[in-house]
């Protein structure tokens, strides 16, 4: 499935892609750039809300845009480490014992837009409101709908103390689920349960919401656009606020937070403004309707439009954390022998794929050997080297070695059992419709299989019945479709755990099952440190090799343009996108 | 006359309810829209629960559209998947779409007549034949191809040249821009531009055409001859019998072709990533919203069938001849 840019997992607001906590801040250089000015974005959405962390509003471009309004602890440069947002908390305390345990410094200068100094509470608001404990509840007694619950559904108190200025504690409220927890603190203690302890917290409290404003107008809806000036009351605690939104117009602007109290943006104002479709993006940018674009898919034709534009436009082709994969039912009668699973990945030619896809437009793209971790990590361990070429010889042999088929004359296999016995084995590949990438793989893969000696039948779906029905409900043979590389380990974990864990495993289609794995998956979002993390995640990615479990094939490449006037633009392959150091953007 | 326009009016709204169950029909049982919700490992249970729950998605059939009717007759068009009200949405995104329609829609009139006048008039002259090459390549080149050759070739180096925004070739109006309508009047101009000559382009062709016809018919007439025989100018022949009879099929043709301008503005907006009533749609058929599909539906019968109408009635009224009603 194409995870399309409107769903991207919550917690990749502050994506986790390297080892190390506190790294340095973007590893690039900076060049002067002027004071002031305005520069356009495009906004190829359309906007439902402005609480990115609620299910209804998780999208992408919203994320570009809140994560310039509301603050994040962490946040991703674009080497993909990880900085301490240093205006918002002045530093982070862990400890593991008797349990995992974050101490977090509030700044103490930090404070809202509307003056209300950014305490504890605002912690406790956005732990129970995505903690998916129905024990919590919104405005009139609606239960929270997070975009996801990871992590803080592992989190069993977070409180607060040290008030600013000497004072006492608030005693909270029954009412606000804060009562006893120090609400005004300016230090946040935040403890996991003894048995859910969670490897990837950095990436928590990322865009945090303002408790006293969420609490007032509802998480739920409080911040949907209704046209009629709620944006004008939208608080920020970060280097920018919402200036203005035209719904007609779908216009976002944003301009410099008067009550910042750290360094304040650079530009005065960051529009974003309205592209639908990629083929605006390029002239766009040369007419100056606007200046940064990201197009939802990258294809060689936009990337000789760039480089026809000349010296005006400016571009980055770079692996995105998308990533292209097969999915093997394990429920068919043929799929589920290892060895079928086993010819399949030998009989796939990954670079030719490639070659005759997205290599066209990014022909660096290379075969991706993890499922968990991305080629541009630096946990990426290459564990499916052995299906780096194509091995036609020993996927027949695989297949013979069984003695459950026959290689017949007309150059297929018969299996001597099953549904197909007698006949040609045949097997469906699915994936949705409308994408000519994935019709591209889809008939490479079924040229490859006919040398092996395997069939393939073409069956394509609309993504909604592909990924609501078809795939949920395992009527599909092998599937085609793009997972978001998590930028947390852990959020694999409901992918590859046993299916019959449907409880904490409803993401596992292909009904695989190894206790080993979920040791080793459960032992990853537990560890101390993140060197021990990426240790299981990668024992656990090596048995999904061996069980030949899905195939992977490549990291989708992605594209950002911009106008050559501006400097520091940055693009960051993380799901944070490209205004990840807005702030720090200007004329050249 | 008023006979027939109130039968035609309960024929009309038969014919509204026959499409809202066909159509509701077709997009429910498209697919989930919760697809890429549950595709996406992170989302919690709970949330799909309550999205279930919201979006009656395990309520048969009939009671959804039940559901929906009992809410649109009283003027509510429900909920969008994200929440959002869809009769708001679509009065904002209509008037977007209508500002570009009808601007487009008067210019490609007088484009067409005039068009079709000068093509008639130079009937098998070498203007003639070039007027009517041009028309035939609008005619069948996509309305997007029209909108991207423009942006390409025209904004961009009109803009380059001088620098700054002349043509915009994305979006509604400049959401820095400030002041009163007039003061704005300019920007709206330069976001307008480009979308207006792209459905012009792509609109006006076939009316020429279809006008360049009728003109032939009527100038080759007995009683234009008569006219002329009989010494009147001919300025006055052109004016007060050519022309004037020749457009009243013309008018008919343009009346019932209201509903494909808009299907062209669908494409025209998104070539211009204008917030209009072409993206509502084309949001709620990706996102399988049923709502926001079926309000953009009810909205394009309901033009459709008063057009027709009208159509029927402006017919009636400038051709004598025809007459509505009991016999």
């Amino acid at each position: 499935m194409k995870i399309s840019k409107k769903i991207r997992p919550l917690l990749a607001v502050v994506a986790t892609l390297a080892l190390g906590m506190n790294a340095l801040v973007a590893s690039a250089s900076t060049p002067k750039v002027q004071a002031g000015g305005t520069i356009t974005v495009d906004l190829n959405e359309t906007l439902a809300g402005f609480n990115v962390n609620n299910v209804n509003s998780n999208e992408f471009v919203l994320q570009e845009i809140m994560q310039l309004v509301w603050p994040t602890v962490y946040f991703v440069n674009n080497k993909l480490a990880l900085t301490l947002n240093t205006d918002l908390v002045t530093k982070v305390a862990v400890s593991s014992k008797p349990v995992e345990t974050l101490t977090y410094t509030i700044n103490p200068k930090a404070v809202w837009s509307d003056g209300t100094p950014i305490t504890a509470d605002d912690f406790i608001y956005n732990w129970q409101s995505q903690s998916g404990n129905p024990a919590f509840t919104d405005k009139g007694g609606a239960a929270f709908q997070p975009a996801g619950t990871t992590g803080y559904s592992s989190i069993v108190s977070v409180k607060g103390s040290n008030p600013a200025g000497g004072a006492s504690c608030d005693a909270g409220s029954a009412a606000d689920f804060n009562a006893g927890l120090c609400p005004n603190g300016k230090t946040v203690t935040v403890k996991f349960g003894a048995k859910t302890p969670f490897a990837d917290w950095q990436g928590l409290f990322g865009m945090i919401v303002p408790a006293h404003q969420g609490r007032l107008v509802g998480w739920n809806t409080g911040f949907n656009i209704n046209g009629g000036g709620d944006e004008s009351t939208l608080l920020s605690g970060s280097w920018y606020y919402v200036s203005s939104y035209n719904q007609s117009a779908n216009t976002v602007v944003l301009k410099k937070n008067p009550s910042y109290w750290a360094k304040p943006g650079n530009l005065d104002s960051i529009v974003f403004a309205g592209s639908t479709d990629d083929t605006s993006g390029i002239p766009g940018i040369q007419s100056g309707t606007f200046n940064v674009f990201e197009p939802v898919s990258t294809s060689l034709a936009m990337i000789q439009q760039a480089q026809a534009a000349g010296s005006s436009v400016s571009y980055n082709v770079q692996p995105g954390l998308q990533f292209e994969h097969f999915d093997f039912n394990q429920a068919n009668a043929y799929l589920k022998m290892l060895k079928v699973r086993q010819a399949i990945a030998y009989g796939t030619d990954r670079s030719e794929l490639i070659a005759l896809t997205v290599g066209q437009a990014a022909p660096t793209t290379k075969p991706l050997n993890n499922h968990i971790y991305m080629n541009t990590q630096p946990q990426y361990k290459s564990n499916g080297n052995a299906y780096n070429h194509q091995n036609i010889a020993k996927a027949k042999a695989l297949l013979k070695s069984t003695k459950k088929f026959k290689l017949e004359k007309d150059g297929y296999f018969h299996p001597t059992y099953g549904p197909e016995k007698g006949k040609d084995l045949s097997l469906n590949i699915s994936s949705t419709t409308g994408n000519p990438i994935r019709s591209q793989t889809e008939q490479v893969f079924q040229f490859q299989m006919k040398k092996v000696g395997i069939k393939i039948n073409i069956v394509n779906y609309a993504a909604g019945d592909l990924f609501g029905t078809v795939i949920p409900g395992g009527r599909y043979d092998i599937a085609e479709f793009a997972w978001v590389g998590s930028p947390f380990a852990t959020g694999n974990n409901s992918i590859y755990c046993s299916y019959t864990n449907k409880a904490d495993c409803g993401s596992n289609w292909v009904h695989f099952k190894n206790k080993t794995e979920d040791k080793l998956l459960a032992e990853g979002a537990a560890a101390a440190n993140p060197a021990d993390e990426a240790k299981f995640y990668n024992e656990a990615d090596a048995i999904l090799w061996k069980d030949m479990v899905t195939l992977p094939l490549y990291q989708k490449p992605i594209m950002t343009a911009w106008s050559s006037a501006y400097g520091n633009i940055l693009p960051n392959a993380s799901s944070v996108g490209s205004t990840w150091n807005a702030q720090t953007w200007g004329l050249k | 006359m008023t006979t027939y326009i109130l039968r035609r009016l309960a024929i009309g709204v038969g014919v509204l309810l026959l499409a809202s169950v066909l159509v509701f029909t077709l997009v429910a049982e498209s697919g989930n829209p919760l697809g890429p919700l549950l595709a996406n490992p992170l989302t919690p249970q709970s949330t799909i629960r309550l999205k279930i729950l919201a979006l009656h998605l395990n309520d048969p059939l009939w009671q959804r559209y039940w559901i929906w009717f009992s809410h649109v007759i009283r003027g509510d068009f429900g909920v969008s998947n994200n929440g959002l009200g869809v009769g708001h949405q679509l009065q904002i995104h209509m008037f977007v779409t209508l500002r570009m329609v009808i601007l487009s829609t008067v210019l490609s009139i007088f484009l067409a007549i005039s068009v079709g006048l000068i093509s008639a008039l130079r009937n098998g002259t070498v203007v003639d034949r070039g007027v009517s090459v041009v028309n035939f390549v609008f005619l069948s080149v996509p309305v997007f191809v029209v909108g991207l050759v423009l942006k390409t070739f025209v904004a961009v180096p009109i803009d380059q040249h001088f620098n700054r925004v002349v043509l915009a070739t994305a979006g509604e109006q400049n959401p820095l821009a400030t002041g009163n309508f007039f003061q704005r009047l300019p920007d709206y101009a330069s976001h307008t531009i480009l979308p207006t000559l792209t459905l012009v382009l792509a609109t006006y062709a076939s009316w020429a055409i279809y006008q360049r016809s009728t003109l032939l018919d009527v100038m080759n007439s007995d009683y234009v001859r008569l006219a002329r025989a009989k010494g009147i100018s001919p300025r006055r022949v052109l004016l007060r019998h050519i022309l004037r009879n020749a457009l009243i099929p013309v008018t008919t043709v343009i009346a019932l072709d209201f509903a494909g301008i808009l299907g062209g503005a669908v494409i025209t907006e998104t070539v211009y990533g204008w917030n209009g009533l072409g993206r509502f749609f084309l949001d709620g058929v990706n996102n399988l919203d049923v709502n926001v599909t079926l309000a953009y539906l009810m909205l394009t019968a309901v033009i459709v069938i008063l057009f027709n109408l009208m159509a029927d009635i402006a017919y009636g009224f400038l051709d004598p001849r025809i007459r509505y009603g009991k016999r």
